[in-house]
């Protein structure tokens, strides 16, 4: 029966066809070819809502679309399409937002004069739709290669401006480092190929039910000499290598702050819904290999922690709006990490879909202001912005509050779920996880005031600039995406409200635990919440917990927006975190990662592979020019024969003759 | 009846005096003589056996060398004037420009 389902190819293609269309004829469209992408992910957003309807049903498709190589005796290697509740949600998630940022571009982009407008509109079409087929890829294989062309799309989009020297650099930053990580991606693939002969995601022969079968000994697959156990969690940490470049978690996290070179829109999209959610929905994704790892597991929640209080401790001195944003983006994807390292899979998730649609917000958010501060970011050249641009105000506020995890905006019950799951399960006897926990719950205070530090400073006090007094005005293509997003900012955390379940025991308000429970046997929640090596504990009862974690989180982001409150809410705020001395120029230059990679590849690296080339150049190619170099002397010998003279030549040939006369006689006797 | 040994004496004979002239002259006139002589050495031996042998093959087989010689004598001779148009003479030790 051709279902709706049947239909999820196009949600792919139709970004890729407005690709096309404003690569081969934008220039000749009007608005730069603004309205093919408008159409394209508008028609994308439909059947991604009609995809969520029919999976809501029940429904899950998972075909093989193309082989593009076929296997003899061997794996074949095709694209497939795999619908089932976590990729229809992110399906949703991704046209909505691109949805959102293509209409925001015609004010960011169109209204301000830009030039270069059709490249820009294909790179964002190409970028939906390698996302969207990223997000439906049926196995691994397909799944590297579209994060490859989302990586490909961000380096364009980033280095949008080329003709200034910032854009550029950052955007080969971006590749490289993102690179760096899929290097070892790609390995990882190579490896699944070979222990299991399949990259599947779902179904009985998908390659995290072969890992589960192969622990309880009921498969076997090709370990190469090593304990199952050893190896998956050996390839699970290769493929973690794509997930900590993109999803940018320490140490690879350092291009993330620079791509805000590229339009405020592009990284709107990259943070809320595309790059840098690949990594994270990739380990979503392939949670049932994870799972049955604890070791790739802990390591997964403490690069989460860290990476979460890390990046936090660094948005806390930045004076730009969109570099605050950016470690903000950095420490909440060290949420989700921390989750699904904690166990927390819907947790994860969950934070996943309220983080794209805060962050966007406050991307937008911040690309309306820009708009208003005429492409001045820094926040000490604003303040006073709430009278004048009230649209952005309230839902800037609206992503703030859900940023900082205040109740009952969206943040608030997707991060409470992250640390109380993270918490539940560290009690459970896990003190590494506690560890983890301990850090994200002290991110927390931090996120609460950078989050409202870069608030007051932008919108409130009074204006410190001739452009903050008399700001640019924005159009409804702007206002328009805000609200929405604002919207859903404050009412997204319903969808799964597990903390007033666990408080007040009214039941089935969970939705989202619901909805991941669904779909394909061994790709639901209830299916990783049994694989997952923790325990639960309480502290007193279960209720008890949930009410403690969420009190101390929230009475943690209360007390970081009060201060924040206290210090910049005031007409005339002053530099209070140059109070902090040394600490703020160690903060203020990022820890020196910047200064601490450069040394790595100019101190180590480059050194190597001077080593390298001397080896090169002195052996490898010695032995080939010396091989050449004896033919060429013996054949400059052997050619003084060839002399040309036809009287020489004869003679030769009578003398070989000659001489082979004489051997047959000679053998033959007929001297004897 | 002439017994089969003289002509083969005559046919060495006259082979050995081309291949003189090919190792001794420089000429390309007398080169392509001395080559001609040798050809008919072998035809001699050709015509000798299949007299002995009272077999027409050999003699059908001389016919056709000397067909194949006139051929040869005209590339030969077309050889020999481009030599002379390029290295104004026909010395075969002239023309050593294209070895290596």
């Amino acid at each position: 029966m051709a279902g709706i389902l049947d239909f999820a190819p196009a949600i792919v293609l139709l970004p890729f066809v407005s690709f096309l269309v404003a690569l081969s004829v934008g220039d000749r469209l009007p608005k730069g070819g603004a309205f093919a992408g408008i159409a394209a992910t508008a028609g994308s957003l439909v059947l991604a809502i009609a995809t969520v309807l029919t999976v809501a049903g029940g429904q899950t498709y998972d075909a093989t679309i193309y082989t593009w190589a076929e296997g003899i005796d061997a794996v074949d290697l095709t694209f497939g399409v795999l619908i089932d509740p976590l990729s229809a949600m992110m399906l949703l998630i991704v046209t909505l937002i691109a949805f959102l940022v293509h209409v925001f571009s015609l004010g960011y982009m169109n209204d301000e004069g830009e030039t270069g407008l059709p490249r820009y509109y294909a790179g964002l079409g190409l970028f939906t739709a390698s996302m969207l087929g990223f997000v439906v890829a049926d196995n691994l294989l397909m799944a590297f290669m579209f994060f490859e062309l989302v990586g490909l799309c961000s380096y364009l989009l980033i280095g949008f401006h080329f003709r200034e020297p910032g854009p550029p650099s950052a955007a080969k930053k971006a590749f490289l480092v993102t690179r760096f990580g899929d290097y070892f991606f790609l390995v990882g693939v190579v490896a699944v190929f070979a222990t299991f002969g399949t990259a599947a995601f779902a179904g009985s022969e998908s390659f995290p039910a072969l890992a589960e079968a192969a622990l309880n000994g009921e498969a076997s697959v090709t370990t190469f000499g090593f304990e199952p156990q050893t190896w998956f969690t050996i390839v699970g940490l290769l493929v973690l290598g794509g997930v900590i470049g993109k999803s940018a978690q320490f140490p690879l996290h350092t291009w993330l702050p620079d791509a805000m070179e590229g339009p405020t829109p592009v990284s709107a999209l990259i943070h809320a819904a595309t790059m840098v959610a690949a990594g994270v929905y990739l380990v979503a994704r392939m949670y049932g290999f994870y799972a049955i790892s604890p070791t790739a597991l802990a390591i997964i929640a403490f690069i989460g922690g860290f990476t979460a209080l890390f990046a936090a401790t660094m948005g806390l001195v930045k004076r730009e709006i969109k570099q605050v944003l950016a470690y903000s983006t950095i420490s909440q994807y060290g949420y989700m990490m921390l989750a699904l390292g904690g166990g927390g899979y819907v947790a994860a998730t969950f934070h996943l879909m309220t983080h794209a649609f805060f962050k966007a917000l406050l991307f937008l958010g911040a690309g309306s202001v820009i708009i208003a501060m005429h492409h001045n970011e820094n926040m000490w050249d604003m303040g006073g912005l709430k009278d004048k641009m009230p649209v952005t105000y309230y839902t800037f506020l609206a992503g703030s509050l859900a940023l900082a995890g205040i109740f009952p905006f969206a943040g608030f019950w997707s991060k409470d779920e992250v640390l109380y799951e993270t918490l539940i399960h560290g009690l459970g006897g896990s003190p590494l996880l506690l560890g983890a926990y301990a850090m994200g719950l002290l991110a927390v205070f931090f996120t609460g005031f950078y989050t409202f530090r870069m608030f007051f400073l932008t919108f409130h006090g009074n204006p410190r600039s001739q452009t903050a007094e008399d700001p640019h005005g924005v159009r409804w293509n702007v206002k328009g995406p805000l609200v929405v997003l604002g919207v859903l900012a404050t009412v997204a955390g319903v969808v799964n409200m597990v903390p007033i379940e666990k408080l007040l025991g009214i039941g089935g308000i969970d939705f989202l635990h619901q909805w991941l429970d669904g779909g394909f046997e061994g790709l639901t929640a209830h299916h990783y919440a049994d694989l997952i090596p923790y325990s639960s504990s309480y502290i007193g009862s279960e209720a008890t917990t949930v009410a403690v974690g969420a009190a101390v989180s929230l009475g943690l982001a209360l007390a970081g927006s009060g201060l924040a409150y206290l210090l910049y809410n005031v007409p005339e705020p002053i530099r209070h975190t140059d109070r902090l001395g040394r600490i703020k120029a160690v903060l203020y230059n990022n820890y020196y990662q910047d200064e601490y990679q450069v040394w790595l590849a100019n101190g180590v690296a480059r050194p190597l592979a001077r080593v390298a080339n001397k080896f090169d150049g002195g052996v490898v190619d010695g032995v080939v020019n010396g091989v050449s170099g004896v033919s060429l002397f013996a054949g400059g010998r052997v050619r003084r024969i060839q002399t040309g003279v036809v009287s020489n030549y004869a003679a030769l040939l009578t003398l070989g003759l000659t001489a082979l006369l004489l051997a047959f006689g000679i053998l033959g006797g007929w001297f004897v | 009846m002439v017994p089969p040994e003289y002509y083969l004496l005559l046919s060495a004979a006259v082979f050995c005096i081309g291949l003189f002239g090919i190792l001794t002259r420089r000429n390309a006139l007398l080169f392509l003589m001395s080559v001609e002589l040798m050809l008919n050495a072998a035809n001699i031996n050709l015509v000798a056996f299949s007299y002995v042998w009272g077999n027409v093959t050999g003699q059908t087989l001389g016919l056709f060398t000397m067909a194949l010689a006139a051929a040869e004598v005209a590339i030969g001779i077309g050889i020999i004037l481009v030599l002379y148009r390029n290295f104004d003479g026909v010395d075969v030790t002239d023309a050593t420009t294209m070895r290596w």
